[in-house]
């Protein structure tokens, strides 16, 4: 009884007791703790630009952005691109095995649930405001934006979209790097817009 | 401005109609529903629900066959509309009669919407599964007492009408402790019991598992990474590269909520997203000079500052999946702690787990070494190191 007592007491909401709560909840601020710093509230200053990422793709949000980095950019020469003394060691981008696999992994992560894993619009998001997403091997409808079919993309234009975001879908700059960008682009374009022809 | 005269130009252009007749669904899902919803729910452009009987037929024929060419001829409702979706101008899509005809009997009678049958959106899912083991133990034991008195009292009751000497419950239970065998197997049984529970609470100190706090957006994992299948490194995107799997700030929920701003348990916690960003849901625009505000989520997982562990490391180079850690995330409605988060846990898992060596290049000569040291055994996460202390605590 006492014991059968004392454990259906156990409140699932509240984590209950600590040894010694000073060393779970140390002075110097943790990633996500709260704080009590008065005027702080951790948003950059603005125009700031963290370290390493200073951005080569100049275009801007609009339509007009879009267009001009569909005509102009394209894909980095290289990557992992590292000076071992005067010895430049660099793994090309494109034509890259390796690269292809990564953008893979990396579709599957952040465009396979809307976009379908085999780049159809097919994907597992099934909510009403999804449910045209385009496939990326249509060669026929002209889409809307770029006045070309999505089979005929340029790496810029699906560069933009990730980056900027178009129509429904939000901008994806925050969650993947300028290189993991250009990885999605690459397998895009290498495996999906020709998917099944 | 140059980027709404842009729109008009493109519109302008000519989309060809190559396609052969088709439904009326199989025309707004091609060409309507990237920016359009069947239901009064706006996205791009407004809603569709009931525009067959807001406008009469010859006005969206005009709309939808150029819709530029009509707002430039001066009509009050296409400005109108036009205004109030930011000067966006519709494409132009070309349709024949045939095609108009399937089309608007569609938008007259769109699918009825189904309802999504899960009463449980809300956590009461709780309450379905009935008592937990702990309050049927306690109602057996109170029925075995209950049950005792009775048959006592039956005893007795019986003795009575045999006009035998009867004995009283407490002369009975006070008899039985007489006995010194009684009594020290009384005193043994308390004692046991006492220890036990002793070890067991203090054991449990600063061990959340389980922990289920009540989090300030009811965001439900089941319905966001089970039923859409939205990847878990999607959102907690810093998993893969750093020492926290990040908690998505608002922007990440905006990538899909910008269009999304009803779910099955209605507006009001998406709401809270808006709230958070300064997202107006009506004009789909963030609102100018909003003073954003952070959602305070909970933290469930918390290790000691003592003890040092990095997502990455776990994600990327030894490749589990979030769920051999965090249990049946894609099922939970609310997220609770399934693992211990204990040393004795950690240490578990590092004397059983194999390390991954294929395609990881980092430790490549260390681990051909390995191979050659440990041939034939399984090399686990101990064998490289896993268990000094200084790997965790420094």
């Amino acid at each position: 009884m006492l014991v059968t007592l004392c454990y259906s007491c156990k409140d699932n909401t509240s984590p209950g007791y600590e040894y010694m709560p000073d060393m779970y909840r140390t002075p110097p601020i943790e990633t996500y703790a709260e704080h009590t710093i008065e005027g702080y509230d951790g948003i950059p200053v603005e125009g700031t630009i963290a370290r390493g990422k200073l951005s080569s793709f100049k275009y801007d949000g609009t339509t007009e952005g879009y267009l001009i980095a569909g005509e102009e950019s394209t894909y980095p020469d290289s990557i992992y691109k590292v000076d071992l003394g005067g010895k430049v060691k660099s793994i090309p981008f494109k034509n890259n095995q390796k690269t292809l696999e990564e953008g893979e992994k990396l579709y599957g992560i952040f465009c396979a649930h809307c976009h379908g894993i085999n780049g159809e619009g097919d994907g597992s998001v099934t909510h009403p405001a999804y449910s045209a997403v385009p496939a990326y091997n249509d060669s026929e409808k002209i889409r809307p934006r770029a006045n070309i079919p999505m089979s005929e993309l340029k790496e810029g234009h699906i560069y933009h979209a990730i980056t900027y975001g178009l129509n429904a879908m939000g901008p994806h700059a925050s969650l993947l790097n300028e290189e993991e960008r250009w990885k999605v682009v690459l397998y895009i374009q290498e495996k999906l817009q020709n998917y099944g022809k | 401005m140059i980027f709404v005269r842009y729109f008009i130009l493109l519109s302008l252009f000519v989309s060809l109609n190559i396609l052969s007749a088709q439904t009326g669904e199989e025309i707004f899902k091609r060409d309507c529903a990237s920016c359009h919803m069947i239901t009064d729910a706006k996205l791009i452009g407004p809603g569709l629900k009931g525009v067959t009987e807001k406008y009469e037929r010859e006005w969206l024929v005009k709309w939808i066959t150029n819709s530029s060419e009509f707002i430039a001829s001066g009509d009050e409702r296409a400005i109108a509309i036009w205004e109030e979706y930011n000067k966006i101008a519709m494409p132009a899509f070309y349709y024949s009669d045939d095609e108009f005809e399937a089309l608007f009997s569609y938008l007259e009678n769109p699918p009825v919407e189904e309802v999504v049958a899960d009463a449980d959106v809300d956590g009461v899912v709780v309450a379905e599964d009935g008592m937990d083991a702990s309050t049927q133990l306690m109602l057996a034991a109170l029925a075995l007492l209950i049950i005792s008195w009775v048959l006592i009292s039956v005893k007795n009751s019986l003795k009575e009408s045999l006009n035998e000497e009867t004995v009283s419950v407490q002369q009975s239970i006070l008899s039985f402790f007489k006995k010194p065998i009684n009594k020290l197997f009384s005193v043994l049984f308390v004692a046991i019991i006492g220890i036990k529970l002793f070890y067991d609470v203090t054991m449990g100190i600063a061990v959340t598992t389980n922990y289920q706090p009540k989090q300030p957006i009811a965001f439900s994992h089941k319905l966001h990474a089970g039923m859409q299948g939205v990847d878990c490194n999607y959102c907690h995107s810093s998993a893969r590269t750093s020492k926290h799997s990040g908690i998505p700030s608002a922007n990440v929920c905006m990538n899909c909520h910008n269009a999304v701003a009803e779910g099955p348990s209605g507006t009001e916690e998406i709401q809270k997203i808006y709230d958070a960003v300064g997202w107006d849901p009506d004009k789909r625009q963030y609102i100018e000079g909003y003073r954003q505000k952070p959602i305070e989520w909970i933290r469930i997982h918390n290790l000691p500052d003592h003890a040092y562990f990095n997502h990455s490391q776990h994600v990327s180079v030894a490749g589990l999946e979030c769920q051999d850690c965090h249990g049946p995330i894609q099922e939970m409605e609310e997220v609770y702690q399934y693992s211990e988060l204990t040393m004795g846990w950690c240490i578990d898992c590092h004397r059983e787990s194999a390390v991954m060596m294929a395609d990881n290049e980092y430790y490549d000569e260390m681990h051909k070494k390995l191979k050659v040291k440990y041939a034939g055994e399984k090399i686990t996460v101990d064998k490289i190191g896993g268990l000094e202390c200084g790997k965790c605590h420094y």
